[in-house]
């Protein structure tokens, strides 16, 4: 503590100093921001007592089954409940972890998502429902995968680093990775940040007609954006054709990024829920268009409130890793001489020395993850936050995750309350209006 | 040999027309009036033969693995994106992007492209007889592309690996990109190509490769370093 308890010179600050002096870069870690923000933990749902009943907790029907993209895709992506599993590439995650994902989204119902490199054909067998990026970087793109997507998502941004690219060190680009994505093994990997074929929202509604095109207009096209400028990225992405909007907030997750990035750009994700709905709503496609969160999507309660304030569907990323042992001291590892963190605290995914065999390719760290065992850990989890959602859901006296809405929620803080444009607890104001 | 008059169908209808012909028969195709629409000619991958008798918008012949296309005409952005496998020949100019993300194949293009010819290139050739614009090659990773005329400026930014062979001036390298010269053998090669292809001219082609001095960070954190 060489300064005391300096507001603006706190250990960690003369630390970040220090390593960028040694280093001469910017930082690098995975996991997803440190900068405290209101998040769902800021709201909370009015259940039911004498203005409303309630319906059974544990045992009277609720839907959790939704359908996104019907507005243009013969087949929408129907799934038996509102998460699935969102886009990590092969290369940022193990084989094993890709595989384990994508069985347990097949085993509740629900779908999971390619990544920045291609789809990996385990990942491919494994999923039942299988969402086809299209990134900028194009590392592995084949339309012979894409023909057997059931969704196609346009990635322009990601909400841990909007603006820019993906990143992938060196150690991770191992020679099937890189045959994979076309690269020279073993290169420190930096995706572009522009599609090459098209830059503005005119081309993307182009771009999107050449993709249904592709696909014969069967499956939904999905934009994922970096949750930035919302309300009028929403209203562009939608009037270029988007069937669905991923917004990926501030707080959403990866596997590497510059620390200035996740620290320093985009909105949490409870405001850009709203701003989304409200654009949505501005230009008459709010429900047409699906919409769809991301960020910090932790357990069934961030999924109910994320339903109340207007999202169709939830994509988790980090939470599905934790669930498949990430941070977790299992036999086989020990992180403080592998990793030099201790579980819980291990933010290190882009060293590739992952503990757990999740965030890897070494082939010996990968083997501490079995596909099988992870899947059912992954799909007991997801099956968890259904329970919790529809469990949330019926206490509010709702027998469909879809009857959710902004009145079933009050803030707890005045941020929340602005951010959320739902009232203070105790009070009838919303802050912001 | 099947003939299909563009101006008598919607894009939706001929694409799939085209799909049909082709997965049925296997016939050629002659597309008549394409009035330089969008998404012409997507999403094909397997073998055939088209030709396209006029000029062309967005996207045509994109997403291709196997086709041989012919366009007699110009193209608008992206021409043959994402290009599988299969031969591409436009007779006139090609707008920006043309050859995006390719990853094999063989792409002509009888007159000038736009900017960025040949972005994120993962394979196969792209060949123009005329000049191509700025930023051509950008973050190109494999594969050649071979230029008779001039190429604009930033030309080869950030390019991984690959080679562009460019027959005239360059206005400015971009980042990372350095001038190399062809063997002799690979000038006879590229020589041969352009005759292959009609062009009786023998440029002295320079190279435009990676200096691949981006290919990593510099340094590494001191707890990375332990790890990495």
């Amino acid at each position: 503590m060489v300064m005391g308890n300096n507001q603006i010179w706190a250990s960690w600050t003369v630390d970040d100093i220090h390593s960028k002096a040694d280093l001469g870069r910017y930082r690098i870690r995975g996991i997803s921001t440190h900068q405290r923000v209101t998040h769902f933990d800021d709201l909370t749902f009015l259940s039911t007592g004498l203005t409303r009943f309630p319906l059974e907790g544990y045992k009277e029907q609720c839907n959790t089954r939704v359908e996104l993209g019907g507005l243009n895709a013969t087949n929408p992506l129907v799934l038996d409940t509102p998460i699935y599993i969102t886009g990590m590439s092969w290369g940022a995650l193990s084989a094993n972890a890709k595989t384990a994902l994508g069985k347990a989204a097949s085993m509740v119902g629900t779908a999971s998502c390619t990544g920045d490199g291609g789809m990996l054909p385990a990942e491919r067998e494994a999923s039942d429902k299988l969402i086809y990026q299209v990134l900028p970087s194009r590392y592995g793109l084949n339309p012979n995968h894409m023909a057997t997507a059931e969704a196609i998502e346009i990635v322009v941004g990601q909400g841990a680093k909007p603006g820019t690219g993906g990143m992938l060190m060196g150690v991770k680009v191992l020679d099937e990775v890189a045959e994979s994505r076309d690269l020279p093994p073993g290169i420190d990997q930096r995706s572009p940040a522009r599609h090459p074929d098209w830059l503005g929202p005119d081309d993307l509604a182009i771009k999107i007609e050449q993709l249904r095109e592709a696909t014969d207009w069967a499956v939904p096209i999905h934009v994922k954006l970096g949750a930035c400028r919302v309300a009028d990225d929403v209203k562009l992405a939608a009037k270029a054709g988007a069937d669905a909007i991923v917004i990926d907030s501030m707080v959403a997750g990866t596997g590497a990024s510059a620390e200035i990035l996740l620290d320093h750009s985009g909105i949490p994700t409870v405001p850009a829920i709203v701003l989304a709905r409200e654009a949505l709503r501005e230009i008459g496609l709010y429900r047409k268009v699906s919409l769809i969160a991301s960020g910090g999507i932790r357990n069934g309660a961030d999924v109910a409130k994320a339903l109340a304030l207007g999202a169709d569907a939830c994509a988790i990323g980090v939470a599905a890793l934790i669930a498949l042992n990430c941070n977790r001291d299992i036999p086989e590892s020990n992180f403080e001489e592998e990793i030099g963190m201790p579980a819980g605290s291990c933010n290190r995914c882009h060293t590739g020395r992952c503990p757990v065999g999740i965030a890897t390719q070494d082939p010996e760290l990968v083997k501490r993850l079995d596909p099988d065992e992870g899947a059912d850990r992954v799909a007991n989890f997801l099956n968890s936050m259904t329970m919790e959602l529809a469990l949330l859901t019926r206490s509010l006296g709702k027998g469909d995750v879809r009857s959710l809405e902004p009145e079933d929620l009050a803030a707890l803080t005045i941020e929340a309350s602005a951010m959320a444009q739902v009232p203070l607890v105790g009070t009838n104001k919303v802050f912001g209006m | 040999m099947v003939s299909l008059d563009a101006s008598e169908f919607t894009t939706r209808e001929l694409n799939k027309r085209i799909k049909e012909i082709v997965d049925d028969a296997g016939s050629d195709i002659v597309i008549s009036s394409p009035s330089a629409r969008h998404n012409l000619v997507v999403g094909i991958q397997k073998e055939c033969k088209i030709a396209i008798e006029g000029s062309v918008g967005y996207y045509a012949a994109s997403q291709l693995d196997g086709p041989e296309i012919s366009i007699e005409g110009n193209a608008g952005w992206a021409l043959g994106e994402n290009l599988m496998s299969g031969k591409i020949a436009l007779s006139r100019n090609a707008g920006a992007s043309v050859g995006a993300s390719m990853r094999g194949g063989e792409m002509f293009i009888g007159g000038n492209a736009g900017a960025r010819a040949g972005i994120s290139m993962k394979g196969g050739t792209l060949l123009v007889a005329g000049d191509s614009g700025f930023l051509t090659g950008f973050m190109m990773q494999k594969g050649r592309i071979i230029v008779c005329g001039d190429i604009g400026d930033a030309a080869g930014d950030s390019m991984y690996e690959g080679t562009i062979y460019v027959g005239g001036d360059v206005g400015t390298l971009g980042a990372d990109a350095k001038f190399d010269e062809p063997t002799e053998d690979e000038l006879i090669e590229l020589w041969a190509e352009l005759e292959a292809h009609g062009i009786n001219k023998r440029p002295k082609f320079r190279k435009i490769v990676s200096q691949k001095k981006l290919y990593h960070y510099d340094t590494l954190e001191r707890l990375e370093r332990t790890l990495i």
